[in-house]
Parts: structure tokens; sequence; C-alpha cells
């Protein structure tokens, strides 16, 4: 076993993570990355499509920037957000941010007279290089920002398990290096996790191949309070087939230097979706995408796992085709663009919820353990958002520095995870693959935590979860006891946060009686502001959980409505 | 059947397409679902290798990324490959599909096909290749912006037309497709050419007229660039479709000519001769590039000499032909210079 010292540890390698490390880094505080993929490659930062424009920023109004602080709040985050931290990071993005980014070299996509390119309407994007393909070059930047710092990075390396220091503080954590079989611990005074926003644990779902909750399912191991777990995002038209295409969306949003963008039509060939007709806000229509979508489905005209089409056939081809990279998957296809449509389907997105953190420095509520991004329970996605989270972090660290203690950490912590580890890896024969019961958990949280919801389902999910833990994952067992690029223990690994986290996430579900954005339940179909704008706090108790109310303060943007259907709420 | 009317624009991929029959749409169109898939994966560990074969089922529109997945969950649970977004924007997923390159998550799965791994890097497991080496000289190079004026604010003065090289290299993904084809990269240590992958990864930045010229010199003055042979094999295997070649390459080599003239001894050598004489004269080549250094290769020169690639009569008293004024006007003035 190697051991490594930093600062602070920081795992994951996506927006969040590598800004963190470039901002302790620039403070003179020693970051180490540990990314389970490969830093700006791994991780949902890489699929931003564009970049969203906040406050007066490229001419933008007092009703433009009104519209996108509003948009973030209600159609993003359902009003389940600290609207104080919205508002510094709007100012950030306006003042930092993109300045910072385009001084560094990104290239925001210009037109040849050299006006930067926009999309129009209520709230405006601009992309990096092309729409669509932003976040490659955008991670491209941080990967070659972080090797030219010469931050160290532990790469397609994985984090097991947070380490306790002798304070009882988060002081570490242990780590495998699933390329090489090495086991790796990173003492550090401050733990960050930014594991980002999606995880794969549904059938169809956008997280990446290596997001499997680690980082949720480290800190409730750990102790840490969650919030909003239940607040599951959907993209409602992302590719039906092939199944390897699920994350890959027809994108929604507004085009760049054009009036319209994409339509979605049911089974019947009727449109009803078209995001200039019915997105009142014009940018991420996601929520709105997917109640049309909930209608088509109760009226017999699509599914939720397809039999709807979407596409850009209103389009003139030259005008998708300047400044996005949309037509790519169509003809990748053999399909006329944009003459044709592609059949879609929905597919579990980002989660609104996470670790419960102090949204003024990312603390969570062990000492010594932080969360920045996607991971923490305190907004939406938005890669600017997640940047941000990495920059609070950082100054949220900083600040409490000298209270953070370099103690050692437990040997036996450390040696019991080891054991863990190794036993996953050495039940080789007869029992059931990972990658099977991988495919049953996903499977049954489609079925049961799917898009609606009720608790019959919920509790009969649970009854499955439960048999999981109990019948099939003593039965686990790998084929190859190799050390080397041993992606089945990978999976072995993954598989006992999945469980945990699903569990978690459908007990969060019950919890929350009422229906809200995108969090569907037909047994309580109605938005209910006066009992259910709060957060849904979940605390560790002795073996098993409680669920606490929160509820959120509402200075710039608050309903308009105490209780009404949610299908019937525009956000 | 090969389409006599395509011209060099198209690029030697749509050549290749054609020739094979293989159009996404026949490939996307050729099986039903059901119908199985022959494939045969190259299994590697500690140095000992194999070749599996499984029958796969085929789905509608599948992918080689699907196949891989098929097999992993259901036929060979062991089978290490790397793949993380299945969207063609990691770059981590390219292997060898019935030996050209391909993105296991972008290409249509053949009904007959062999899985090999990239070449050109150490392979850690079955289809797993260690990125190391490329990472490595992408770093050497130093592919970031140092500026010689200060940031004016954004959005800075700055149009797409400036852009068009670099925004192209900025479609790059990383997935190694053309360091695994490039011809020159296969030779190992005998150039020092850093390869197509790193030089995409370079041009995203030396391109863009942002960047310092002292920073871009320094930068190029490590690429061996002149190595290249234009073979466009890199173009042909890009799932991004950059044109790595005319737009990249070619614009960089233009760079380091002005930047850094040492490196292009040999390219301005051969203008100049060409302007001179209207003709290709390998002799006066060597004479001109190695000088009396020549000399010290005798055996060599000899060699030459005997396959008839130098006529050392025709390099000393040969005269110009009637094609060195159209080529010194083809060339440019400072061809000839």
């Amino acid at each position: 076993m190697q051991t490594l010292t930093a600062d602070v540890a920081i795992v994951g390698g996506g927006a969040a993570g590598c800004y963190a490390a470039l901002s302790l880094h620039k403070r003179g505080i020693k970051p180490v990355i540990i990314c389970k993929g490969l830093v700006g490659k791994s991780g949902a930062s890489l699929f931003a499509g564009n970049l969203v424009i906040s406050g007066r920023l490229l001419g933008n109004t007092e009703g433009q920037a009104r519209n996108t602080a509003e948009f973030l709040i209600k159609y993003h985050n359902q009003f389940l957000i600290d609207q104080e931290w919205a508002r510094r990071c709007g100012a950030w993005i306006e003042q930092v941010y993109y300045p910072e980014l385009e001084e560094l070299g990104l290239y925001f996509r210009r037109d040849d007279e050299g006006n930067v390119v926009t999309s129009r309407g209520a709230i405006r994007s601009v992309a990096a290089n092309v729409q669509g393909n932003s976040g490659v070059p955008f991670m491209d930047l941080r990967r070659k920002q972080i090797v030219r710092a010469g931050i160290p990075r532990l790469e397609e390396t994985v984090a097991t398990s947070l380490i306790r220091n002798s304070n009882g503080h988060v002081g570490g954590v242990f780590c495998l290096n699933y390329m090489t079989g090495e086991y790796v611990i990173v003492r550090a005074r401050a733990v960050v996790l930014a594991t980002g926003y999606s995880d794969r644990l549904h059938q169809r779902s956008t997280g990446t191949r290596e997001m499997s909750a680690d980082g949720l399912a480290m800190a409730w191991r750990a102790g840490a309070t969650m919030v909003n777990m239940e607040m599951q995002w959907w993209h409602t038209n992302d590719i039906a087939d092939p199944p390897t295409w699920q994350r890959m969306q027809v994108y929604p949003n507004p085009m760049l230097g054009s009036e319209k963008s994409a339509r979605m039509v049911n089974s019947a060939g009727e449109e009803f979706f078209n995001q200039q007709n019915d997105d009142p806000l014009a940018f991420g229509p996601y929520t709105v995408q997917l109640k049309a979508l909930v209608k088509q489905v109760h009226a017999g005209k699509a599914r939720y796992d397809g039999g709807y089409y979407a596409g850009f056939d209103n389009c003139d081809a030259n005008e998708v085709e300047t400044y996005t990279t949309y037509g790519k998957t169509f003809r990748q296809l053999g399909l006329r663009f944009p003459e044709q449509l592609v059949e879609t389907a929905v597919t579990s997105h980002y989660r609104q919820g996470g670790i419960d953190v102090d949204t003024a420095t990312m603390r969570s509520s062990i000492p010594g353990l932080y969360a920045a991004g996607g991971v923490s329970g305190h907004s939406n996605g938005l890669i600017g958002l997640a940047t941000y989270d990495g920059r609070v972090v950082s100054d949220g660290i900083a600040a409490e520095f000298d209270s953070l203690t370099d103690r050692p950490i437990a040997d036996s912590e450390c040696e019991a995870e080891r054991r863990r580890l190794e036993k996953l890896r050495s039940r080789s024969s007869g029992g059931v693959s990972p990658a099977k019961v991988k495919e049953k958990l996903r499977k049954l949280m489609w079925e049961k935590v799917g898009v609606e919801k009720n608790a019959a389902g919920l509790r009969s999910a649970l009854d499955d979860i439960e048999e999981i833990r109990l019948d099939v994952l003593p039965d686990m067992a790998i084929s190859t006891q190799s050390s080397i690029a041993n992606y089945e223990w990978l999976d072995a690994i993954d598989v006992m946060n999945m469980v945990e986290v699903c569990e978690l996430i459908v007990h969060s579900s019950l919890e929350r009686k009422e229906s809200r954005g995108p969090f569907i339940r037909t047994d309580f179909p109605a938005t209910d502001n006066k009992k259910w704008l709060v957060a849904n706090v979940l605390k560790k108790s002795g073996n098993g959980l409680r669920f606490e109310q929160r509820p959120y303060q509402l200075p710039f943007f608050s309903p308009d409505f105490d209780v009404r259907d949610n299908l019937q709420v525009a956000w | 059947m090969l389409d006599t009317q395509i011209s060099p624009r198209d690029g030697a991929s749509r050549l290749g397409q054609t020739e094979r029959d293989d159009t996404l749409l026949a490939r996307n169109s050729r099986m039903a679902s059901g119908a199985t898939i022959i494939m045969r994966v190259r299994r590697q560990e500690n140095g000992s290798i194999r070749y599996d074969t499984f029958d796969v089922p085929y789905r509608k529109w599948m992918r080689v990324l699907d196949a891989l997945n098929w097999i992993a969950e259901n036929a060979a649970t062991d089978l290490a490959y790397r793949w993380i977004c299945g969207s063609k924007m990691c770059g981590t997923c390219a292997v060898r599909m019935n030996g050209r390159e391909i993105l296991a998550c972008w290409e249509a799965v053949e009904p007959e096909m062999t899985i090999e791994p990239l070449r050109n890097l150490p392979v850690i497991r079955d289809l797993v290749v260690d990125r190391a080496p490329f990472e490595n000289k992408v770093a050497r190079l130093e592919p970031w912006i140092e500026r010689s004026n200060a940031y004016v604010g954004f959005p800075e003065p700055l149009s797409h037309k400036q852009m068009k090289d670099a925004s192209k290299a900025l479609d790059c993904i990383g997935c190694m497709c053309c360091y695994s084809a490039c011809p020159v990269i296969g030779l190992g240590d005998l150039t020092d050419f850093a390869g197509p992958a790193p030089l995409v990864q370079l041009g995203q930045t030396a391109l863009d007229p942002r960047n310092s010229s002292a920073k871009v010199a320094r930068s190029l003055a490590l690429t061996g660039i002149f190595n290249c042979v234009s073979c466009y094999k890199c173009e042909e295997v890009c799932p991004a479709a950059i044109p790595i070649v005319s737009r990249v390459i070619e614009p960089l080599k233009a760079k380091a000519a002005q930047l850094v003239p040492e490196m292009a001894g040999h390219a301005r050598a051969l203008r100049r001769i060409v302007a001179a004489r209207g003709r290709v004269d390998p002799g006066a080549l060597v004479l001109s590039v190695q000088g009396l250094r020549a000399l010290t290769r005798l055996p060599r020169i000899v060699r030459l000499f005997l396959r008839g690639k130098i006529n050392p009569l025709r390099t000393l008293f040969g005269t110009k032909t009637a094609a060195a004024e159209p080529a010194r006007r083809l060339l440019g003035r400072e061809a000839s210079q």
C-alpha cells in the first residue's frame, strides 16, 4: 500500500474538482486529484452543450438577466435552492468566469465578423467552439491547466472509502488504482467530494460508465447528511437505440444564430413539443418537455422507453450545421438530416439533491469533508454552477485551513477497507456477476422508481433492494482475480455503492408526499408549496435513517400558488 | 464499384468507404435484429495473446461498444476494454475493427469483425492501452496560450476567420486513432516525430492568433513535424472528421518554416531545387541537406547511385528544364531564395 500526503484530496476530475484544485493550488494549498476516469474526460462536465450567459454580459438586457435567474431558480430547481447562493454565483459568472476562461484561451464561437455568436430569445447562451460539444474544449482546457500547474492526479483510480483521523474528522481517502491493482491511501487535512450530478442507477441513464454514486455512498457511510435525494431530473429526448447512445440528446435548447430549435412528435406523428412555442423561458426546457411527454404517455401516444421522435425537420440544414454538432448523430445512423427524425426515449439525468452542504463554504455535516458541484445537494446542474462550487470550496477550505488538523489516520480503518476490497475480488465461482447485479438494480429503479412513482411501487422497490442485499450480494462472484485493469472487480465495488444509494433515493422519494417539477408521484399529484417547499433532509441515525424538513428562504422569486396539479404547473 | 468522380477534397476516408461499399446507411441496414455477429476479440494479459470468438445477437443500430458490452455482460465478464461516455466525447474507446481504427461507441458493427487494441501504444490488458506515451508527448509540447499582449476583457477582438484552423483542431477528443494509424509513429524511435494526435492538440493553441510566436516556436521545435509524410492515414481514421493534414499539420509546417526555419531545411531545399531546375533532383537534395556530411556516408551514396536514385552527372551538369519557370511561378518567389 502506497501512502500519499496532500493538503486537500479532491475526488473527481470534472468541472468542480478541477476548479477546486486550481483555486487551491493558486493559494499555495496542495491538492491531489483522485479521478475514477480521466481528468477532464470522465463524468458529466464533458457533456456541456452550451454555456448560459448571466447578468449583463454580451449586451444582455435587464430582462434577460432576470430571466436567467428565474430560469435557474424555478425551472431548474423548482425553488429548492438557496437564492442568495444563486445570486452570488450569477455575479461571479458575469465578472470572473467568462473573462477568466477566455483569457486562458477558451474559444467562444465568433462569426467571421468577430461577434460572439449567441442564441436568441429570453435567455441567451454561447458555445465553446461548437454548440453541442462545448464541454470537450472546456474540460480539455482544465486538463491542460492541471498538467501545467503540476497538480498530482491519480487517474483510473477509484476512491472507495473516506478515512477518519484520530480527531474523528475525515482525514483521508482509501483508493484503488484499478489499472495496476495498487492500493493508495491519500492523507489530507480535508477531502472534497466532486463526483458529479448523475449516476448510472437506472436502466437508461446519462451517467457515464464510471458513475456509480461513489461520492454519495462514501459520504453516507461516513455519516454525512443528505438532502433532496428524490429530486431526479430526466432527459426527455435522448436517442432510444443503440443503447450505447442512451445519453445522447437531441438538444432542445435554443440554437445559436437561429430562431428555431428541435421539436418532438408522438407515435401518431403529432407535434407535442416545439422549443420555440412551448418553453416559456426558452432555455432549459427539460421539465417542460417531461410534462408534455407524461401527457402523451397517458394518452397512449408514447412510451418512456421510446415510441416518439425528435429532430430538426422544421429547420434549414445550413442553420443547424453552422454552429452545432447536432447533425452528426443522425448521419451516423444513416438518417437524412435534417429531414428525418430519430426515435427518442427518457433517460435519468441529473440529481438536484445530494450531500447537504453549507453553501458559503461547501462544508458537509462532517468535519474535514466538503462537497462541490453536482454531488452536493444545493442546486441542479450547469457547468458554470459546478465551477463556482469549486471556487467556493477552495475559499471555504482556505478560511478554515488552520482549524483543519493534520492528524494520523486510523490504520485499522485502512486495513478493514483493504480486506473488504480483497474479499470482493476473491469470490470466484458459481455466483452471479456484478454486471448482472447492476442490470437487475437498474431495471428495478427504471420500473419502480422511474418518471412516475407511487408508494406501492416504491415500497416494492425497497423489498427488491433488500432481496439483492440479502440474497444476491453474498453470492456475487467475478471470473478473474487479475489485478490489472480488472473492470469486473471495479463493477463489484460499484455495486455496493449503488445498492446503498438506490435505497436512500427510494426512501427519500417515499418521504416527499407531493409532485414537484420532474418528481412525479401519481399518489400525490399536486405541487404543495404550503407543506413541501422545503429541503427533504436525510440523516443517519443508529443503523437507520430519519428525515427532517428545512424551509427555503425566498428573497427574489417565489411561487404564485399554494397547491396545484403538478402537470398544470409550467415549471 | 469505385466512384471515379471523387475529388481530392473529399479525402482519403471517402475513397476507402466507397471501395468497401460500406456507407453508413449500408452498414446500419445490413442486419436484422437477432441476426448473429461473429466477433473475434484479441485478448492479452502478461504477454500471452489469444483470439476469442463470440456470437453476438444484433440489435437495432448496434455500435461496436454495444457488442463489447454484450460480451462483458453475457459471455466473457473478464473482458477488459475502456470506455467512459459512449457519445464520441471522451475519446477513450478507440480500438481497431478489421484493421481500421474506430471509436467503439460511434461505429456500426460489421457482420464479421475482429477487434484489436490500438497500435503504437503498450497494451495493459485485452483492449486497454496505456495512454501515457501520448499524454506525455502532449504535455511536453505545452499546448497552451502565452499572450504577448495583455488580455483586454470579455469579449476580446477575435473572428472565426482567424480561428478557422484552430477551430478544426478543437474538435479533437484525444482518442488516438490517428496515433495508431500513423506509419511514421510506427517507426518507433527512428524519428522524433510527435505524431498526428499531439500535433492536433498543439494546433489548438499554436494556430490560435492569440498565442505569442515565441511560445509557438518553442513548442514547434519539439515536434519533429517535417517527418510527416502526408500520407493522410490520420485523416482517414479521424472519428471527429478533422482535416488533420490539410488544416492542422500543413499550417503548422508553414508556421515552423517561418518561426523555426532550421527545422525546415529539407523542405526548403526541395522547394529551392524544384524552383531552380523544374524537377526533383535527389542528388541535389542530398547535397543541399547534408552538404559535405554526405561524403561520410559513402556506402549509402553508392547504394543510391546503383539503384538509380541519384545521378551525380545530372546533378552537376544537368540544365534546368522548361518546367522551371512554371514551378517558380507556382511555388512563389521565396521558393528560389
